[in-house]
């Protein structure tokens, strides 16, 4: 596992990750970013373990009116007049629940897995074939009912050796005989060429990147890893976060952060957007990744009491006893963190002094209240 | 639909000799084969029981030849008695599902035996060059 | 007898001896008197004897039979022509000067004299094309903005705001002209009698308008009554999201049936030509509307107005049927969006069995929309059609292929052809 390939407009690390192989620079204008691939111990048991899913799809803060928005992409060229139904409260009910499993399946995160590794498998070599043909010969398996990935796609060499292709070959040969909707054979122009990919990247158009990338690549391809790790470290720089909350890829992002230990950036915008409850669930997921907290089992401990409120989109102007409770745990558990294991002390701890501040006022006013209104 | 397609029809006659054959569909200067199982004493312009996979005989810009097979009907239509020509045969033997086909080895041999006296006749020719000079 | 006393002169401006020396004509003249009668010769024809206007009436009439039969109309008419037009007195063929009629008497301090001018050849040529310029039918020339529905004619053309009542302007608002009609009325001392009916239709584009009918002697005079009268009654009309009504609905008046739907947005008004002037009036921009029956235009109108007022809210759908509206929206991928609730929702074994609860049906009235069975177009059956459609199958992709050759080598092309080259036109030399 290579370390944080962050370089902050470091050239001098820069240059020694050039010597390296297989990683090498990509230059933007203001920014150098290096590009990493999980190639070492495999990321996909975690990822996929029920407790990291659950953390990253809270961290996700799922926004209806945003995951449910007017696509451009979408197959209805021309809009549709709106349908009416009358329902009744049990029915509206069983249409909330197959929203929100239509919002799991809009949601559901691209895998975070290993890159995969060569197929080097000969089948036969039959050297009275040399001279047959100068061409190399292809041969599918096209019977139905096999997907991708179990598909017997064999070459003939034109030395007369019979071994199963590579994944690029099988990639290209699924595609021709089986075409997945919006991948093409050829790699987009985007992808191909740094200079557009970058201005792409400039323009914020996060989403639009990550998208094309799921849909042109596997995820476990080099180049989906190098892909993706510019896009999200390039999200990190600019700290805009919000782009990718309520989008599939905001998961995989917090777990890329969190996997290559870099995630002080994003705790101080969850501080000063005041989400103290989000803070905690990533010391939680950094915990479970990597164990090396030492607020780590408070925060764990917090993410039972956490998970069964509900998702705050929007501020809350009045507060519970159980909220102040909660928070102010909360509060304690991220406090430990900065003074112990950030590496952006200062910053995150004006930040949390700020939302103490503002956090003081408003319970101030939330007793106030309830007292006027006689403790009942 | 105002062509039968070109997957086949499906209906055929129990009893009567079926093949597996290739049957051109590109067009001109340009070949493709359907690799498809038919009557053996139909055209290859009437329609087809069912398609059983594809040849591109045009190396493709990575220089290769894309062959596609359906193993399942192919081992179906054998399993019914099927006789399988001689170019379908050398391409199920290079693809490993049947043993090689012979043609392939004496083709292979041919073209080697070619190149040999090409490159024979080349080194003459220039050890001739060479001599005057 | 004019020409006689011209003779007369000639003899009387010759000296006095050349008469003398001329005895014999002298007794020509005698022998000439001598045959004078008193009979009148003839000068008066056709053309002096009538007045100009009988004569104007001669050609121009048709005969009653005639113009029962609908002639001496449209553009072969013949019109009165005024000959007078473009003469001035004192000026004619011969160009000349007259002191005190065509020319002050002094100029300066010289005294005038009467004396011919130079002839000008253009003078006839103008007076002719001034009185072709009367002869032919010219049309009121409309830019097509301000057109109506139909060349110059009024229905569809829009006539301003309406009069301000009482210092209260109609700001914003724009009135047009859905039927102007003249009625005939037979009385007993009159005889058959013209009067104009307008109706109008006036609205601000956001949700105010209101129709009009005004009846007048007189075309404007009809319209101005209509359209300050459609202004004093002006009703609010809610509009769905900005441009659309809230739900189907079914209207009548009289005869004529309506079937309006809601539609989304961007499809725009595809309904009759007065629904379609008042949605615009009000700001409706999306809708379709079905006619059947009759299509008096008035009760179109009636029929139209009554079926917005009629309509209901969501929030007062949901209070009817004491059940949660919800919407679905394709392009949200069919989101439940709860847009009204009542103040107690029923349950399902509430609930009759009979009752109707699909929405549509529920609005329309249990009406249902006859929608016609879709023939094959006339062509699809012939045989024709079937040759066409084998001869054209291989070419079916060709054209996506082009575009993709295009896009990857910048021209027709392939990667054979580097191997295989084509000559290529015009290169050669």
């Amino acid at each position: 596992m290579s370390l944080l390939k962050l370089v902050q407009n470091n050239t001098k690390s820069a240059f020694f990750r050039c010597n390296e192989p297989k990683i090498f620079l990509i230059s933007s204008r203001k920014l150098s970013i290096v590009p990493s691939i999980y190639d070492g111990e495999d990321p996909a048991p975690k990822f996929f373990s029920s407790g990291i899913q659950i953390l990253l799809k809270r961290l996700t803060r799922p926004d209806f009116a945003k995951v449910f928005r007017k696509r451009n992409n979408s197959n209805i060229s021309v809009l549709r007049t709106p349908k009416y139904k009358f329902v009744t409260d049990e029915e509206l009910r069983m249409e909330k629940l197959k929203a929100d499993k239509s919002a799991d399946r809009l949601l559901q995160m691209p895998p975070v897995v290993k890159v995969h590794k060569p197929i080097d498998d000969v089948l036969s070599i039959d050297p009275a074939l040399i001279g047959y043909d100068s061409a190399k010969y292809l041969f599918t398996d096209i019977s139905f009912g096999v997907d991708n990935e179990h598909r017997t796609i064999i070459e003939r060499d034109p030395d007369g050796t019979l071994r199963s292709c590579d994944h690029a070959e099988r990639k290209r040969l699924n595609q021709i005989y089986f075409p997945m909707q919006g991948r093409k054979i050829r790699e987009p122009l985007i992808f191909q060429d740094e200079e557009k990919f970058h201005s792409l990247l400039d323009r914020l158009q996060y989403e639009y990147v990550l998208d094309r990338a799921c849909v042109q690549y596997e995820p476990d391809e080099p180049t989906y890893h190098k892909l993706t790790s510019i896009t999200y470290q390039h999200i990190d720089l600019k700290s805009m976060y919000d782009l990718l909350r309520s989008t599939r890829h905001f998961g995989p992002l917090a777990f890329y952060l969190t996997w290559h230990k870099s995630v002080d950036n994003l705790m101080l915008e969850l501080l000063q957007s005041a989400d103290v409850r989000e803070a905690v669930l990533l010391l939680a997921l950094r915990q479970a990744l990597h164990g090396d907290l030492s607020s780590g089992e408070e925060s764990s401990a917090l993410v039972s009491q956490i998970l069964p409120t509900p998702v705050q989109l929007t501020k809350k102007e009045q507060l519970s006893e159980e909220d102040i409770q909660l928070d102010t745990k909360c509060i304690e558990c991220v406090d430990k963190y900065i003074n112990t294991n950030s590496a952006m002390k200062s910053q995150q701890g004006l930040a949390l002094q700020g939302f103490r501040e503002h956090y003081q006022q408003l319970v101030e006013l939330s007793r106030g209240l309830k007292k006027a209104h006689g403790a009942a | 639909m105002p062509l039968p397609p070109a997957s086949g029809t499906g209906r055929y006659f129990v009893k009567a000799a079926k093949s597996i054959r290739l049957i051109r569909q590109g067009c001109t200067n340009r070949p493709f084969y359907h690799i498809s199982v038919t009557h053996r004493r139909r055209l290859n312009s009437q329609a087809v029981i069912e398609q059983l996979g594809s040849y591109d005989p045009m190396p493709n810009t990575n220089n290769e030849k894309l062959v596609a097979l359906n193993l399942e009907r192919i081992k179906f239509w054998l399993g019914q008695g099927a006789h399988v020509t001689n170019p379908v045969g050398e391409l199920l033997g290079l693809a490993g599902f049947f043993p090689i086909h012979p043609r392939s080895y004496m083709t292979a041999w041919r073209n080697r035996r070619t190149e040999r006296e090409n490159q024979a006749k080349a080194e003459k020719s220039t050890e001739s060059t060479t001599t005057e000079v | 007898m004019a020409s006689k006393l011209l003779a007369l002169r000639s003899l009387i401006s010759k000296p006095l001896n050349l008469i003398v020396n001329q005895t014999p004509q002298k007794l020509d003249f005698v022998y000439n008197l001598k045959s004078f009668s008193t009979t009148s010769v003839s000068n008066i024809n056709f053309f002096n004897k009538l007045p100009a206007e009988k004569l104007w009436k001669s050609v121009t009439s048709v005969s009653n039979a005639g113009a029962k039969k609908g002639r001496g109309k449209g553009a072969g008419r013949i019109r009165i022509r005024d000959l007078n037009r473009g003469q001035i007195i004192g000026v004619g063929k011969v160009n000349m000067l007259w002191p005190g009629l065509s020319a002050p008497v002094i100029r300066g301090r010289e005294l005038l004299k009467q004396q011919r001018l130079p002839d000008d050849p253009e003078r006839m040529e103008k007076l002719i094309k001034l009185r072709d310029s009367m002869t032919k039918f010219r049309r009121l020339k409309l830019s097509p903005i301000e057109r109506g529905w139909s060349g110059s004619r009024m229905p569809g053309r829009s006539i301003g705001p309406p009069d301000p009542v009482v210092d209260e302007e109609f700001t914003g608002f724009d009135t047009k002209v859905l039927q102007l009609r003249s009625l005939l009325i037979m009385k007993g001392t009159l005889g058959r009698t013209r009067n104009y009916q307008a109706m109008v239709v006036t609205g601000n584009g956001q949700g105010l308008a209101g129709f009009g009918i005004g009846k007048a002697k007189e075309a404007p005079a009809a319209l101005r009554k209509a359209k300050n009268r459609a202004g004093k009654k002006l009703m609010n009309f809610e509009i769905y999201d900005g441009h659309t009504i809230f739900h189907d609905f079914f209207t009548a008046f009289g005869k004529t049936k309506l079937y309006v739907q809601k539609k989304n947005k961007g499809y725009g008004l595809s309904c009759h030509r007065a629904i379609k002037e008042i949605c615009q009036a009000i700001g409706i921009k999306d809708l379709r509307a079905k006619l059947e029956g009759s299509n008096n235009l008035q009760h179109i109108v009636k029929a139209f107005f009554i079926g917005l007022l009629q309509q209901r809210t969501h929030q007062q759908l949901a209070e009817e049927k004491k059940l949660h509206l919800v919407e679905y929206k394709a392009e949200n991928q069919n989101y439940p969006t709860v847009v009204a609730s009542p103040e107690y929702v029923r349950t399902k074994e509430e609930i009759p069995k009979d009752e109707t609860l699909d929405f549509i049906q529920y609005v329309m009235n249990d009406r249902v929309i006859l929608r016609r069975k879709k023939f094959p177009r006339f062509f699809q059956t012939m045989p024709h059609y079937e040759i066409y459609l084998k001869k054209y199958e291989k070419y079916r992709n060709h054209e996506k292929i082009r575009l993709n050759l295009k896009a990857e080598y910048g021209e027709i092309k392939s990667f054979l052809n580097d191997k295989y080259p084509e000559p290529k036109e015009g290169k050669e030399e």
